[in-house]
């Protein structure tokens, strides 16, 4: 089934299996690796993308519904050479480990902060937790988030 | 107190941290080459019996399948022959049986067949195609069930797990001490590092490339080229980025033969990804622990006798010991009689694996509780119990350790946690309806050094490129040992690129056992001191340089880039300078694999302290862990963010331990019925406290020439325990199986 989309600000059509989740679309397809998968069942995080802005986890979202939506994933964060602040919080503050989880605890964070759910610690605790690190970051995952929200304001 | 200044290493950021953040990094399953097709398992659903029939005809027939392998028809490698030393490289494996060898079912989960179709959704939709019918036979699930298969081992590769020092029964029996005895129960507990297994196999001939997700691309090439009769470099293993292991990648694991011999039934490469609920039965998990600790002890604290009796499982097809007392009551504690036993029952479950800090991770639970309960039977604070059996001399091997400040780290912990306002007396503290627990643990890990060999290639602008075949998995090591090669090397950090994840590169060992800095460490220094050889080598024998007509022995590194007479530094040249007027654009240097010296007048072991806070609600028991103080004493700290992160995970692992982890397996059929991340439940970001990291001690030189012991798995020992024991304190309920569920706690309103 033919989907067009916008990804990163380019226009893509691609022909798809109607029963390939946006998640295998984006890595196999179209090899943006950088959205990771974790588990496949919306339990994880590691593939959280932006789509229109949102955040949503998309290993659970079929290609064929993003039809003319647009899509952010961690490949298009960054202003060329330029890391966007929470990218580069995330380095600053050891926000990882394994770095893994963090192109989705990044896509994450930076809706997170959008949708004004970075107010506190335990804010921002609670409305990261559908993105598990099992390396056990958090805390300067927190740290990162603060940060970033710091300069950017 | 202030971070032991000589200890810690500068706060860089990665050197990877850029490709991490921008999702540039690459993992072992995104290296897709063309053409490459997908794998999709289909597995048993009993736990022992037998393949009765495998009808694929449907699942043949259905679109993009290229191939569909069982034991009927795979492509057979041999079964590699069996080689069990530590140190070796030969590669790990725990379940040791080939995939699709036969009809033979041992555990739920097996792999039965396997396909192979050209997308993602077309296997899996193939896979549900395919009718494997079995004949069950009567599994062995549990300890009592496999009690006449149950063994003893005497050791766990090369360690003595049942240990016999002084008369423990007798003493125990003494009326005139205080005494406990206890039994503690861990749950089976999974990895389950957010990048699952996975592994591409692409044939060219008779040429195999892997890009497998491995703690080990050397143990993965070894055991591949063994079981398909190869020259050892026909097989490359690509890995760049590990994303977690904790274990799970260390051994051989069936998918990475398995999708070599899709790849060779299909024709073309394969990609395997493991799905998560394999990660619960095809790439082991931490078995499940029974420990029964008897503690005696005087009045005023001493222990006279310990006795650590440890029952753990272990699969039918492959021999693991998790050695729980001889890893923890083996080295912690001065007292003059230990007695430690293990037990291991085979039992038809998935095979079990090292999850971080084998043995000392739940040795250390058990052990630590044990001297909660001691010290409250004795009236003593937790932390004076401690001090009072401090253990300057291994207990076992009665020779002294290396740079160990155990007594430096519970000072400075008790400090920073402000452990002198704690009212000993359990439900005494609150905050407003809250109760509040402060714990404690001692932590601890060996000191591991294996082996590894080094390649610089030195150019005349002054950078190098430096190359073993180690792992980062997450730890820091591209950044530790880009580091460790500046220093050693004499060369900028920012001119050094450290290379590592490939087997095409000198020897690395397994990244396990926290043993990669301290072994690719003196590896590097070893490297380094051969390169500026190389450098004296080039310089005396040209006129123009001022070190001309010198021996070659009598120099050395004076400074970072230049080369100089060791009692005459001033007498020097530059690298760069010496190159330059050889006419070489490069110099090319690699170090010998040896085997390390074995100091045996010292142990080497690091040591740490715990302070944990947990605040419950008794209406509705969830614990919270909302402050910890953890104080390490691991020689010298590389890269101190990184190794604070280390700390942090660690200790965050200990209180998911503590108090949400476990795998459940049905007792009738051996399935595992927690196969997701939904059901196995890990600590998310809301149930993560604040963790104070602080490194105490000194270089432990004695120990290698970087003076690090490593730090990977140390964070995780000690940590349910002061967990257990702040729970313990905060609601007066002892639980002693883990983990610590609000189910529990229900009584304790
Ligand atoms: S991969 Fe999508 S939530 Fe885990
Ligand atoms: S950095 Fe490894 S899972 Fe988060």
């Amino acid at each position: 089934m033919p989907v067009r989309l916008k990804i990163n600000g380019k226009d893509i059509s691609a022909d798809v299996d109607t029963r390939t989740t946006l998640l295998d679309l984006l890595r196999e397809r179209l090899q943006l690796t950088g959205s990771k998968k974790g588990c496949d069942h919306g339990q994880c995080g590691a593939c959280t993308v932006l789509v229109n802005g949102r955040r949503i986890n998309s290993c659970l979202s079929l290609a064929v519904v993003h039809d003319g939506e647009e899509i952010t994933t961690i490949e298009g964060l960054a202003n060329g050479e330029q890391l966007h602040p929470m990218q580069a919080a995330f380095v600053e503050h050891d926000g990882f480990q394994c770095g893994y989880c963090t192109p989705g605890q990044i896509c994450s964070a930076v809706a997170c902060v959008k949708e004004g759910h970075a107010k506190s610690d335990d804010e921002i605790r609670e409305w990261m937790s559908g993105n598990l690190c099992r390396c056990g970051a958090y805390p300067n995952i927190v740290d990162a988030i603060k940060d970033a929200v710091a300069k950017n304001a | 107190m202030a971070q032991t200044a000589n200890i810690l290493g500068p706060a860089r950021n990665r050197v990877d941290g850029r490709a991490k953040v921008t999702g540039a990094a690459k993992y072992s399953v995104e290296f897709t080459p063309p053409k490459c097709a997908y794998a999709w398992p289909v597995e048993s659903n009993i736990a022992k019996g037998k393949i009765a029939a495998v009808d694929a005809k449907e699942a043949q027939a259905a679109p993009g399948v290229l191939a569909i392998i069982s034991h009927l028809n795979a492509p057979k490698p041999k079964e590699p022959a069996a080689k069990k030393e530590r140190n070796s490289g030969h590669g790990i494996r725990n379940e040791e049986r080939l995939p699709f060898g036969d009809d033979e079912v041992h555990y739920a989960g097996q792999y039965v067949a396997l396909v192979v179709a050209q997308t993602i959704e077309q296997a899996r939709y193939a896979a549900g195609l395919v009718r494997v019918t079995f004949t069950p036979e009567e599994p062995l699930l549990t300890m009592k069930a496999a009690e006449d298969k149950a063994k003893k081992p005497e050791t766990n590769h090369d360690e003595h797990v049942q240990l016999k020092k002084g008369d423990v029964d007798a003493t125990l029996t003494d009326s005139g001490l205080t005494k406990i005895e206890q039994t503690y129960i861990t749950p089976t507990e999974t990895h389950n590092p957010i990048e699952m297994s996975g592994t591409i196999a692409a044939w060219d001939g008779d040429k195999l490339t892997l890009w497998d997700a491995t703690q080990f691309v050397k143990g993965v090439q070894s055991i591949v080229s063994r079981a398909w009769n190869l020259p050892t470099e026909n097989v490359r293993v690509i890995c760049p980025f590990v994303g977690g292991a904790f274990g799970c990648k260390g051994a051989v694991w069936p998918h990475v033969l398995a999708a070599s011999m899709a790849a060779k039934a299909a024709g073309v490469p394969v990609k395997f990804h493991v799905r998560r609920q394999d990660m619960f039965t095809s790439t082991g998990h931490r078995t499940p622990t029974e420990q029964t600790i008897a503690l005696a002890a005087t009045r005023d604290g001493k222990l006279r006798a310990m006795r650590h009796v440890t029952n753990t499982l272990t699969s039918t097809v492959g021999e693991f010991t998790e050695s729980c007392g001889a890893r923890s009551t083996g080295v912690m504690y001065d007292s003059p009689a230990i007695r430690v036993e293990e037990t291991v029952f085979p039992v038809n479950v998935s095979t079990p694996t090292f999850m971080r800090a084998p043995g000392e991770c739940p040795g250390t639970y058990a052990l630590e509780c044990a001297m909660d309960e001691l010290a409250v039977a004795l009236k003593m604070d937790p932390v004076q119990l401690r001090l009072a059996n401090h253990a300057d001399n291994h207990p076992i091997k009665n020779v002294p350790f290396s740079a160990k400040h155990l007594r430096e780290c519970y000072q400075v912990g008790a400090e920073k946690f402000g452990w002198a306002k704690r009212n000993a007396q359990p439900r005494s503290m609150r905050d407003g309806g809250l109760l509040v627990g402060w714990g404690m643990a001692t932590k601890t890990y060996p000191a591991h050094k294996m082996n590894a060999a080094a390649k610089v290639i030195l150019r005349a602008d002054g950078s190098a490129t430096v190359q073993c075949a180690t792992h980062d998995l997450g730890t820091g090591a591209y950044t530790a040992f880009t580091q460790i090669s500046s220093e050693q090397l004499g060369i900028p950090f920012e001119k050094v690129t450290f290379e590592l994840g490939k087997s095409d590169f000198p020897f690395g060992p397994v990244a396990g056992g926290s043993n990669s800095t301290a072994t690719v460490g003196t590896a590097l220094h070893e490297v380094a001191g051969l390169l500026h050889n190389a450098l004296a080598q080039l310089a005396v024998k040209d006129s123009k340089s001022p070190l001309y007509n010198e021996k070659a022995d009598d120099i050395t590194m004076v400074e970072p880039g230049r080369i100089g007479l060791k009692n005459a530094h001033a007498k020097s040249d530059s690298y760069i300078d010496i190159l330059r007027r050889a006419g070489r654009d490069s110099i090319e240097v690699q170090s010998e694999l040896k085997e390390p010296e074995e100091n045996k007048k010292q142990s080497f072991q690091s040591f740490g302290a715990d302070f944990v806070e947990v605040k419950i609600d008794p209406l509705l028991p969830r614990v919270q862990v909302t402050r910890v103080v953890s104080v390490i004493n691991c020689g010298r700290v590389v890269t101190f963010k990184p190794a604070r992160n280390q700390i942090i995970g660690g200790v965050n692992m200990g209180i998911g331990m503590a108090l949400m982890e476990a795998t459940e397996y049905d007792p009738q059929t051996g399935l595992p019925v927690i196969r997701n991340l939904a059901d196995y439940h890990v600590v998310t970001n809301a149930d993560a406290p604040v963790i104070d990291v602080t490194f105490v001690g000194e270089p432990d030189f004695a120990f290698n020439p970087i003076g690090c012991r490593g730090i990977g798995e140390i964070g995780i020992t000690g940590a349910a325990a002061a967990v257990a024991n702040a729970v313990y304190h905060a609601t007066g309920k002892r639980v002693r199986d883990l983990p610590i569920t609000p189910d529990k706690l229900l009584d304790i309103a």
